[in-house]
């Protein structure tokens, strides 16, 4: 096999709190190839974006701070790369597309203005030449007439325009790595479709990895090839989508999937959810961080934290216990419920 | 087009504004202000003698009569003569303001642009080191009383106690060089006392401004700390200042300056309305409150202009 583009081994991200330090991103590790679309999955807070800030290095700091592990991208280590070096990375070699196409474009600069700076900064052309890059790419991103946009200002585009100017700032040196944090989230859904599409459709031509960011287990199954989940810092599964979907072998991942609504089932089914809460990152329990909403717990789950285990062919999985089928973890819960 | 229409209408929607503001001073003026009757009319006088004076000084007429005769005053811009020196108003006024913009625009301007800087240097250094010591330095300034700074300068650069290298009283200036040695002082005390405020203002500013996304998306894709701080942050950041700057205008045209001129003995607006208002000058104060009101009507049009300017998703309709 070949060596994968991006390796993330043993992440550690801790912020400073007023309560102490709180361990964000706890020891994961995750390898990208080139060209492959991986999906980070897991709910708002359990530390999908701080990973991705990672790995541009930029995590707010204080109070955060990438506390152990290592981050190579071709085999150069980022970790420790000083600030200017860093910034040669930042949108030439990696590039991010945030969730919100209505804040995360500068309001009082021009489309073009900001494109242009990201080009001539990574591309060294001129102000002509920067500004005949910005406009194929936005016509590569869909947009119908770019040079009737490019002068406007993003207040003046509807969300999914901006979405698309983003993705063209994103694309537009080419980066070898394109981390795409919710980047359909806060769209509606005809357009969400038409920019993953997009996404998709640049990533193939330039050759891009993708790491998608999201909570949609839909947008993973459509998009991805291989996917992680994630629980409140640390990685619950690890493997490919049709695995990950066909059999679970995580409760958290089998609870996500169960929680689907389904098209073709009553209206008055009852709708399984996730049981509990995200515990409090500041005071963790000492076993596994899942127990007390797994249908599945045992004692030994609440006393000692259960290690990566491989898993099928190439999966990975946290559980002591892990499940067997579907309809196994479907079993367990309505026992456990009662 | 759009600005022209805009300018216009304001003006049209300050004059309710000027007409409150004369009309509420004028009240206060009129009676609660100082009595010239017994100064000017000398001992011993007839009863006949002090009827004269006070028709003279247009007392005997009643409220209404005078305050026309006010509003009639500023549309003509013709505020008569000063009851203690019999000099136009006008005259005075042309005398004292530039000489009072002369005094305070560089201490106000310096003391701007630093704080800006001083807060770029602080936001960006946030929680560190650098960012303590220029904001320790800032409480320390706005804990220090202007008429201590004033003093302190004085004694240190004017007297023979200290360096003796300028002026400590007066204003006679014919040549740049002569500017110079007589504003530095005064400057040094305006931009000691403001830059505090300034730097804790703008930091605040800044601070807000680089937790936004799109600062985030700027340095997601490179974009160096210096380019970042002066385009992107400061860009954003203009509307806050520009209120600040803005509104200070009027403050510092007219009465800003009252201590520096009255401690460097320079015969400044500060000075001549504040003689104005403790010998009950009228003239000289209509002419500077309605000076005021207007500045204050003409800085709130220049601003929302401005606005629009830094700002494209402003609009003035």
């Amino acid at each position: 096999m070949n060596r994968p583009l991006l390796e993330v081994d043993n992440l550690v991200i801790e912020f400073e709190t007023d309560r102490g330090t709180i361990r964000a991103v706890d020891g994961i590790s995750f390898c990208v190839g080139a060209s492959e679309t991986l999906g980070l999955v897991g709910e708002s807070g359990c530390g999908k974006s701080v990973t991705a800030l990672a790995l541009l290095g930029l995590i707010p700091s204080p109070p955060g701070r990438v506390a152990a592990g290592s981050i190579r991208l071709d085999g150069r280590e980022l970790t420790g790369l000083s600030e200017a070096r860093m910034r040669k990375v930042r949108g030439k070699d990696i590039a991010m597309i945030f969730q919100e196409p209505m804040s995360a474009l500068n309001p009082v600069f021009t489309i073009a203005s900001q494109m242009t700076r990201v080009i001539r900064r990574h591309q060294g052309l001129s102000r002509r030449q920067a500004r005949a890059a910005a406009v194929e790419m936005l016509a590569l991103t869909g947009i119908a007439a770019p040079l009737r946009l490019i002068d406007d200002y993003p207040h003046q585009l509807s969300g999914g325009m901006r979405q698309r100017v983003m993705i063209a700032m994103a694309m537009s040196c080419e980066p070898k790595l394109l981390i795409a944090d919710e980047p359909t989230t806060a769209l509606d859904v005809t357009t969400q479709a038409q920019v993953l599409e997009q996404i998709l459709a640049l990533q193939s031509s330039f050759n891009t990895a993708v790491i998608l960011i999201t909570h949609d287990l839909g947008v993973v199954a459509e998009t991805c090839s291989r996917a992680l989940v994630m629980y409140c810092g640390r990685l619950a599964e690890e493997g490919t989508v049709e695995s990950l979907f066909a059999h679970p072998r995580h409760p958290y991942t089998a609870g996500l999937l169960e929680s689907i609504p389904a098209l073709q089932a009553s209206r008055n089914r009852h709708l399984p959810t996730i049981a509990g809460a995200v515990p409090d990152l500041a005071e963790l329990p000492p076993g596994c961080l899942f127990a007390d909403r797994c249908p599945s717990a045992r004692s030994l789950c609440r006393e000692e934290h259960p290690r990566l285990i491989t898993s099928g062919r190439d999966g990975r999985v946290a559980c002591h216990f892990p499940v067997q089928s579907r309809e196994a973890y479907r079993a367990a819960l309505v026992q456990w419920e009662s | 087009m759009e600005t022209l229409q805009y300018t216009l209408r304001k003006l049209i929607t300050g004059l309710p504004l000027l007409f409150g503001v004369t009309l509420i001073s004028f009240a206060l003026m009129v009676y609660f202000g100082p009595d010239l009757t017994y100064e000017l009319v000398g001992k011993n006088p007839t009863q006949e003698q002090i009827e004269r004076v006070q028709s003279e000084l247009g007392y005997d007429q009643n409220f209404l009569v005078r305050y026309l005769d006010y509003v009639r005053e500023i549309v003509t811009l013709d505020f008569g003569q000063s009851f203690s020196t019999g000099e136009p108003v006008a005259d005075l006024l042309a005398r004292t303001v530039p000489v009072s913009l002369a005094l305070t625009l560089p201490g106000f301007i310096l003391g701007n642009l630093l704080g800006i800087l001083l807060a770029q240097i602080a936001a960006w250094n946030r929680s560190g080191w650098l960012d303590k010591l220029i904001m320790g330095g800032a409480v320390v300034g706005m804990s220090i009383s202007f008429l201590v700074v004033i003093i302190a300068a004085q004694v240190i650069f004017s007297s023979s106690y200290g360096l003796n290298w300028f002026p400590v009283r007066g204003w006679s200036v014919y040549s740049l060089a002569d500017y110079l040695y007589h504003v530095a002082v005064p400057t040094l005390a305006l931009v000691f006392v403001s830059l505090g405020y300034n730097t804790r203002f703008y930091r605040a500013v800044f601070v807000e401004e680089m937790s936004r996304d799109h600062i985030r998306t700027a340095r997601a894709y490179g974009t160096p700390p210096i380019p970042l701080m002066l385009r992107d942050v400061l860009k954003n950041s203009l509307i806050p200042i520009i209120t600040r700057i803005m509104f200070s205008i009027p403050m510092i045209i007219v009465s800003g300056s009252l201590l520096i001129e009255s401690y460097f003995g320079i015969p400044g607006v500060g000075k001549a309305t504040f003689d104005a208002i403790t010998t009950g000058d009228q003239p000289v104060l209509k002419a500077v409150v309605s000076l005021t009101a207007v500045l204050f009507v003409l800085v709130l049009i220049i601003n929302d202009i401005l606005y629009k300017w830094v700002d494209p998703r402003v609009s003035l309709k």
